[in-house]
């Protein structure tokens, strides 16, 4: 970072850098470490403990005797424990991708058509849609088990994929509305001239253009997905479909004490998401930030 | 592709109708939009009607019919002492969530808003716990709160705090505020993120204005920084305030709503007299009365969202 980069930083943050606010701050970031990182090392101690040590008090943050069984007992398909913890983690996996692929071929065009076309109800169909963020999980929860119930879809991965697409909808929408009003129409126009069409040229140069956009709503819905607990408690009854997060319960609800295997677990569960949040933790904080803050 | 329209002139069609109707901006608008708008009406708008219909209905558990009781659930509803003490219980959550978020997200915003060491690594260190999935955290929380092995109760005992474990979520006294304590882990990040954001409006000209005509550090945040910052803070709040009146994971995994419905808050309230008790009419009408409530604070938000919109425009 450059001289005048910091400059800037320093001028915008509205506090002085002078030296007590430093000390203030590096206190306020203390503590928050302490307390975001203590619960999170505190999994990752216990999952390589035995199930006696895990149990040990006073706490030891480092066992004497480090072990991987948790994790050789959840992920070795060998074992049927395995088997299935590994087949919950690809149900997970499966109803996370498709759910992400089918919101983004659906945003792309909505969001293109609100940014470039003046139509009858365009701000009033923005709003609904986002809206949607508003209304509480719980009051779709009835309805929607009844219809599925009703179209047969219950105990189904895709009564979740089709769920989980509308909680992404609206914020990528959002945010790749954004984008494209921020992609100059004379670029399309230009590639118009010559001789591609509205369709290749949104193909050829607006799509690249908003490749950010779509990273960041492509990430946001997956993480929403891979996530969700309550609609996979609820449409899911079969084991052998059950997702992590409803999955977890289903598997150590027979070993209520093995909390070594259940924050093995967790940890597995969490790695796709902090990695994936970690590489484009940028395009994702913008995406937030601008959905919900800019118009 | 018959379809494509540019946005420079073409040589018309021999069908002048379609021609126009293709040409129209509106007809392609539609037509893109269309996708979302089914899926949206398919599991948004059909599912609120249905529920403000089902929840008119009695719906006995054994047989699928259903009788037009017309308001006597909401009657029911309103008369029974345990929604109010659910009621009570939603608030003691939800007020305490959002303002323990705040408290903590928006000093980490300013700490991180300044040119420290490693700050985009703090960042990312300080937005795991929102990332992760709500039930890994329920329940390594559910593990630190142990009443024989967890880790707090450990430390107090050894620190010789306290002589006996505390009872976090066995305890009609504690639960709440360990819970909230959960919740605020999980959330606070949200609220240093959105801030973030909204400080990086704030204009430096005016910051380095009022530096030179003398104002301090505190003067300074208050007068220039914390009103542009007021929009930010009225919807990330709005946002907070509402997911946490319908929040429904923490609890629900680490206590169950328990010890004797002490952590029973509304959406849990909702699925248990749906799921476990079947009865899926008085369910839904909870559900609209919870909506109802929900819809005032998501106008206000939406006045918020349009009112700057109009600025900007």
């Amino acid at each position: 970072m450059n001289f005048l980069s910091m400059r800037a930083i320093r001028a915008r943050s509205g506090l002085d850098t002078t030296v007590g606010w430093k000390i203030l701050s590096w206190i306020v970031i203390a503590l928050l470490l302490l307390f975001t990182l203590v619960p999170l090392a505190w999994m990752l101690s216990t999952s390589i403990k035995s199930q006696v040590a895990a149990m040990q008090q006073p706490p030891r943050w480092i066992p004497e005797v480090v072990t991987w069984e948790s994790y050789l007992k959840i992920l070795d398909p060998r074992q049927e424990g395995g088997q299935r913890f590994l087949r919950y983690f690809w149900n997970s996996l499966l109803v996370s991708i498709v759910t992400t692929i089918l919101s983004i071929s659906v945003t792309i065009p909505a969001a293109y058509a609100f940014s470039r076309f003046k139509f009858h109800g365009r701000n009033a169909l923005l709003l609904i849609i986002l809206m949607r963020n508003m209304f509480p999980a719980v009051i779709f929860l009835i309805p929607l088990f009844l219809v599925m119930r009703t179209a047969g879809l219950v105990d189904r991965h895709a009564s979740l994929i089709v769920t989980y697409m509308t909680f992404g909808l609206p914020l990528s929408i959002w945010l790749l509305k954004g984008y494209y009003d921020n992609i100059p129409r004379d670029l399309e126009e230009a590639a118009q001239v010559d001789g591609a069409t509205q369709f290749g040229a949104f193909l050829r140069v607006t799509l690249p253009l908003s490749a950010p956009g779509i990273v960041a709503a492509a990430i946001y819905i997956f993480i929403q997905a891979w996530n969700e607990y309550l609609y996979a408690l609820t449409f899911l009854n079969s084991d052998r479909l059950l997702t992590l997060p409803v999955g977890l319960q289903a598997y150590f609800s027979e070993f209520v004490t093995d909390w070594p295997g259940l924050m093995a677990s967790s940890f597995i569960m969490s790695i796709p998401v902090v990695i994936l949040f970690l590489i484009l933790q940028r395009f994702f904080v913008r995406a937030l930030t601008e959905g919900a803050l800019k118009s | 592709m018959t379809a494509s329209t540019p946005l420079t002139q073409r040589k018309a069609p021999s069908i002048p109708f379609l021609h126009r109707a293709l040409q129209s901006h509106s007809f392609m608008a539609y037509l893109y939009i269309l996708p979302s708008l089914v899926v949206l009406s398919f599991v948004v708008a059909y599912p609120i009607f249905y529920t403000i219909l089902l929840g008119f209905y009695s719906t006995p558990a054994i047989s699928p019919d259903r009788y037009w009781v017309g308001l006597s659930n909401y009657i029911d509803l309103l008369r029974s002492r345990t929604f109010w003490e659910t009621t009570q219980n939603t608030l003691y959550w939800t007020i305490p969530s959002t303002i323990g978020a705040f408290l903590l997200g928006v000093p980490a915003a300013l700490a991180l808003n300044q040119p420290l060491l490693g700050r985009s690594l703090l960042r990312s260190i300080f937005l795991i716990p929102w990332v992760i999935s709500t039930v890994a955290a329920a329940y390594v929380w559910r593990w630190l709160y142990h009443s024989d092995f967890g880790l707090l109760n450990g430390y107090l005992m050894a620190w010789g705090i306290i002589q006996r474990p505390l009872l976090f979520l066995d305890s009609t006294n504690l639960v709440i505020p360990s819970l909230v304590i959960v919740n605020v882990w999980k959330t606070f990040p949200f609220v240093m993120v959105m801030t973030l954001a909204g400080l990086q409006a704030v204009p430096s000209e005016l910051l380095e204005a009022a530096s030179i005509d003398g104002a301090g550090t505190v003067r300074r945040f208050f007068a220039i920084t914390l009103p542009y910052l007021r929009n930010v803070f009225l919807i990330t709040f709005l946002l907070l305030f509402i997911s946490n009146l319908e929040h429904f994971t923490i609890p629900w995994l680490m206590t169950g709503g328990g010890p004797a419905r002490a952590s029973q808050i509304w959406a849990i309230d909702i699925y248990t007299t749906a799921f476990r008790g079947l009865e899926f009419g008085l369910a839904s009408a909870y559900s609209t009365l919870v909506f109802a409530i929900v819809l005032l604070f998501a106008t206000v938000y939406v006045r918020l969202l349009t009112r700057r919109e109009g600025v900007e425009a």
